[in-house]
């Protein structure tokens, strides 16, 4: 068997109107042909056969899994054939809830060896982390010098830079550290997979 | 009020007590009254290095119980009249210290004289804790090896929490000194660089002291080596004492062989 995650955006629209519906996807069909357009409601013969006919994906009536926190917006239609100018916005990928906020925690001092660093926010530590040192965070991690000790966090992302001799487990998972350039590097879980990128462009106050 | 300076490593046998002996010799050379006091109770070995071994009657737990006086306890050195030394005992363990009794030896010792220089025991258990507690300034002994570092790395992390200093408030003053250092395999890459070692614990430097044979013989004779000009270790060690009294001497860079003629007959000589 193979196997495979991927994330899709999706357009969704509660057709209350056909008229209207053709009108808006003859406007704007174009930002949707990557997309996978879930339609509800008055779904008739005459709308299935304009999506086909216009090599768009679509369902009919399915409940889609979602994640938390993505605010419905109340009749897209009318909001985006107004002002289509909105269209990549509203299409943005989901992201995932923002566990904390105004939280953050910014600490210049160094993390020896012995020493826990306990956080239940964000954290931008401006030191190393030297070996036998531990950092515990339920937020996102920056840390901008190297990390010898271990590191735990549970946040949606952490950034560091090149730390071979570190430990680093990320939501349980050990990221495995010789992906991790001579640059900052963002870490991020997506679909139960740990994702390493680069910061291709040097923050100036690292 | 004189200085109260705890000599730590964390790790064992990398030449805390050589460094007691030496620094504390160095300072009195200095024309600067100076005690210094043994805290390794159970496992003293000072007394040997600064050929005072035959001299000890009272120990600092006597002291500390007021069986006798201080000044009965404190033995004066034959090298130098401006040096002291307060013996730790080979009887008890580490578990006869208090805190109180502590702070009341220390208080009259650094009434008495212008440098305080305890010799912290191997490791962070509560020998060691004590002997920090009451600290103004500590200097940090390493070799140049991961394990040293992170040993030291730890006990300065407990430096920074446990001192009473710290607790007021104030800030316990380090100095690090990187023993034991080979030319030849920090030239190699096989040693930490002192650079290395200054990232990784972010200390101040107040030394380096190049790795040297005259040293074991030294504490078997009971002659700190800093009475050595020859030795590179002696003039390592009157440097950083000229420093701790407030002198400034350039840093020398022990980090390179000798290359003198002397150097390559004694070579052929080894």
């Amino acid at each position: 068997m193979q196997t495979k995650q991927f994330s899709v955006k999706v357009f969704e629209a509660v057709i209350t109107d056909e008229d209207e519906f053709i009108a808006f996807f003859d406007k704007n069909y174009i930002f949707f042909r990557e997309h996978l357009i879930s339609v509800s409601g008055l779904v008739t013969q005459r709308i299935t056969h304009y999506l086909n006919e216009k090599e768009l994906r679509f369902v009919v009536d399915v409940n889609l899994p979602r994640s938390k926190g993505k605010k419905s917006t109340p009749s897209p239609i009318q909001e985006l054939t107004q002002e289509e100018e909105k269209i990549p916005a509203l299409e943005e990928p989901k992201q995932p809830e923002q566990k904390v906020h105004d939280n953050l925690r910014v600490i210049d001092t160094l993390v020896r060896s012995g020493q826990e660093l306990k956080v239940a926010g964000d954290l931008l530590l401006l030191n190393r982390v030297n070996s036998g040192g531990t950092i515990d965070i339920d937020g996102n991690l920056i840390i901008t010098q190297i990390v010898e000790g271990s590191i735990r966090c549970r946040g949606n992302f952490m950034m560091l830079k090149a730390s071979p001799k570190a430990n680093i487990v990320f939501h349980d998972v050990e990221v495995d550290n010789t992906y991790l350039q001579e640059r900052l590097n963002r870490v991020e879980l997506i679909d139960n997979e740990i994702r390493i990128t680069p910061v291709l462009k040097e923050t100036s106050w690292v | 009020m004189g200085i109260i300076i705890a000599v730590i490593s964390g790790k064992g046998g990398v030449g805390k007590t050589t460094t007691t002996a030496n620094v504390g010799l160095g300072i009195a050379m200095n024309e600067k009254r100076c005690v210094v006091v043994d805290f390794d109770i159970g496992q003293r070995n000072l007394d040997m290095i600064l050929g005072l071994e035959n001299r000890v009657v009272y120990d600092m737990v006597q002291v500390m119980d007021e069986e006798v006086g201080l000044k009965q306890a404190l033995i004066k050195s034959k090298m130098n009249p401006n040096l002291f030394f307060l013996a730790a005992s080979q009887t008890k363990d580490k578990s006869v210290l208090d805190s109180k009794k502590i702070l009341k030896l220390v208080t009259s010792l650094s009434e008495d004289f212008d440098f305080v220089i305890l010799d912290a025991p191997a490791g962070i258990e509560t020998g060691y804790e004590h002997t920090i507690e009451f600290a103004d300034r500590a200097i940090v002994v390493v070799n140049p090896e991961v394990s040293s570092i992170r040993d030291a790395d730890r006990a300065i992390g407990i430096l920074d929490s446990k001192s009473q200093k710290v607790k007021d408030g104030g800030e316990v003053l380090k100095y690090l000194i990187i023993n034991r250092i080979n030319p030849k395999m920090v030239q190699s890459g096989e040693m930490l660089s002192s650079e290395d070692i200054l990232e990784i614990l972010s200390i101040p430097l107040i030394g380096k002291i190049p790795e040297d044979r005259g040293i074991i013989d030294a504490s078997n004779q009971g002659k700190p080596i800093i009475l050595d000009p020859s030795s590179g270790a002696g003039r390592a060690y009157v440097r950083i004492a000229a420093r701790l009294c407030g002198e400034q001497v350039a840093m020398e860079n022990v980090e390179l062989p000798e290359n003198g003629f002397m150097q390559k007959i004694k070579e052929m000589f080894q």
